[in-house]
């Protein structure tokens, strides 16, 4: 995984948390996303809503079920974005 | 460390509802008196919060029907359809359905939540691709747990989020399948239908159209949003349910597409389970038939939703839809506020159903009314004079 797409992830997911969850500006990236943040399923789905329209990337569901973090789901991202590539 | 600790933290959220009698959730019903008056918590009360859209849980046809065939067929098949629960009216009630529709075959199942279940699974299996509006019901989104297929989610109600989505996936859209509501259950919304078969179109896509809640509310013959959108020769699978304008149990795919018949051999949901008992079966072609004639009832039913909807609006709420239909959601700013509108709603001697989060999109408290032909206006009228001594619009 190349770090220009892992940065691309991480940006994208920057953006998408200040529209998705204007209500978490402090989320820890190694946090977990349920477990300790405390985000619901439909919040953390809205948010990858958010980070595929950033990316212009479809995301598969199955692919949210396998991150607990957000530098977790950020990995996937990229992981994503080269496969596109 | 126990199996049941994750339970712990759906245990906090009800509790946070408090211990009181009659619970606003799983509400328990001591007894139905007609399809609009039950008796809850000792009381006689106006049921608003049932499924029970053209009110024919008791029309003296279907109530026929079902006992006779209770008495001449016996009180359940014992066995799968794929073996010894494949009974003439089974086979009776899949040839009306698919002449209703004008199309080529149907399947019945033994469920709503797996006519979902089994159509989703069963049409896009390993290298296909399904769509699903991210408001989708939850029978759909296990529907899309069971397939193999790759599950994308496009936004709500919107057809040029679907359309990127189908682009990215370039000549593979020929294998997607496109998933919509004809009507959203929980705010009570409908979808730009049109503009989702465009789409559809567009990119060689196929679509299915979930009508649990608009079969039998919407369309001159009571099909659904589809007939009533005049798109009948544009979508290739109808999904439906026995369970809310029929008033029985049980669902349904119906499609054009005479290859349906081979989704009998793949499909686990429609295997691996009892078929629908014969007194279901009756019970549902008798209220099929009701429903297809059913003009009157609809045109009670559009009244009552017409004048919920404008009672509500007067008393400043927020609701789901702006468009009015059989659902009408009120969206309250908090839990405590639902909860009390709840509360006070049955106090004053109606039924609504309290909706919170997770089950609610967007995080959304809502107190939900549904309506029914069995209702008449004097109900309409309790119902929003209830909210307006609430007093406290959000």
């Amino acid at each position: 995984m190349t770090s220009d797409s892992l940065l691309k992830a991480r940006q994208a997911i920057g953006t998408a948390l200040t529209r998705a969850l204007p209500e978490h500006p402090h989320l820890n990236w190694h946090q977990g996303l349920s477990s300790e943040a405390g985000l619901d399923s439909v919040q953390i789905m809205n948010l990858v809503m958010e980070v595929e329209d950033e990316l212009d990337l479809s995301v598969p569901v199955d692919l949210l079920a396998e991150v607990n973090t957000l530098e977790e789901l950020a990995e996937r991202l990229a992981a994503l974005i080269e496969e596109q590539a | 460390m126990s199996l049941f600790d994750k339970f712990q933290p759906l245990a906090a959220a009800r509790a946070t509802l408090g211990d009181v009698s009659p619970a606003p959730i799983a509400t328990p019903i001591e007894a139905v008196l007609s399809a609009t008056r039950g008796r809850i918590g000792g009381k006689e009360v106006l049921l608003a919060g049932t499924n029970n859209y053209l009110g024919l849980t008791y029309d003296p046809s279907v109530l026929r029907a079902a006992a006779e065939a209770l008495a001449e067929l016996g009180s359940g098949t014992t066995g799968s359809r794929m073996a010894n629960g494949s009974y003439d009216s089974h086979r009776g009630l899949e040839n009306e359905l698919a002449k209703a529709f004008g199309w080529s075959s149907a399947m019945v199942f033994s469920t709503g939540y797996q006519a979902n279940l089994g159509s989703l699974s069963a049409l896009a299996g390993k290298g296909d691709y399904l769509l699903l509006d991210s408001d989708s019901h939850a029978s759909i989104y296990d529907g899309a747990r069971l397939s193999q297929a790759e599950t994308i989610r496009f936004r709500h109600n919107d057809p040029e989020n679907l359309d990127r989505r189908l682009e990215r996936l370039g000549a593979d859209a020929a294998r997607a399948l496109i998933v919509v509501e004809g009507l959203y259950s929980m705010l009570g919304d409908q979808p730009p239908l049109e503009e989702f078969v465009k789409v559809k179109e567009r990119h060689g896509a196929w679509l299915l159209v979930d009508e649990a809640h608009s079969f039998g509310v919407f369309g001159e013959r009571g099909l659904g949003l589809t007939e009533a959108s005049g798109l009948l020769d544009r979508v290739d699978f109808v999904v439906g349910t026995f369970s809310k304008s029929l008033a029985g149990i049980g669902g349904f795919c119906v499609s054009p597409h005479p290859e349906l018949e081979l989704m009998r051999l793949a499909c686990r949901p429609y295997i691996f389970t009892a078929s629908p008992s014969p007194a279901t079966i009756a019970g549902t072609r008798a209220a099929l038939r009701r429903l297809v004639e059913g003009q009157d009832l609809r045109a009670q039913l559009h009244r009552n939703f017409n004048r919920l909807y404008a009672g509500v609006r007067e008393l400043g709420y927020r609701m789901g839809s702006e468009q009015p239909g059989p659902v009408a959601a009120i969206i309250l700013p908090d839990r405590a506020s639902a909860l009390h509108h709840w509360r006070s709603l049955l106090e004053a001697g109606v039924y609504a159903n309290l909706m919170i989060p997770p089950a609610t999109p967007a995080g959304l408290n809502l107190l939900r009314i549904s309506l029914s032909a069995a209702h008449s206006d004097e109900d309409v009228d309790l119902i929003v004079g209830a909210l307006a001594e609430i007093n406290v619009p959000a």
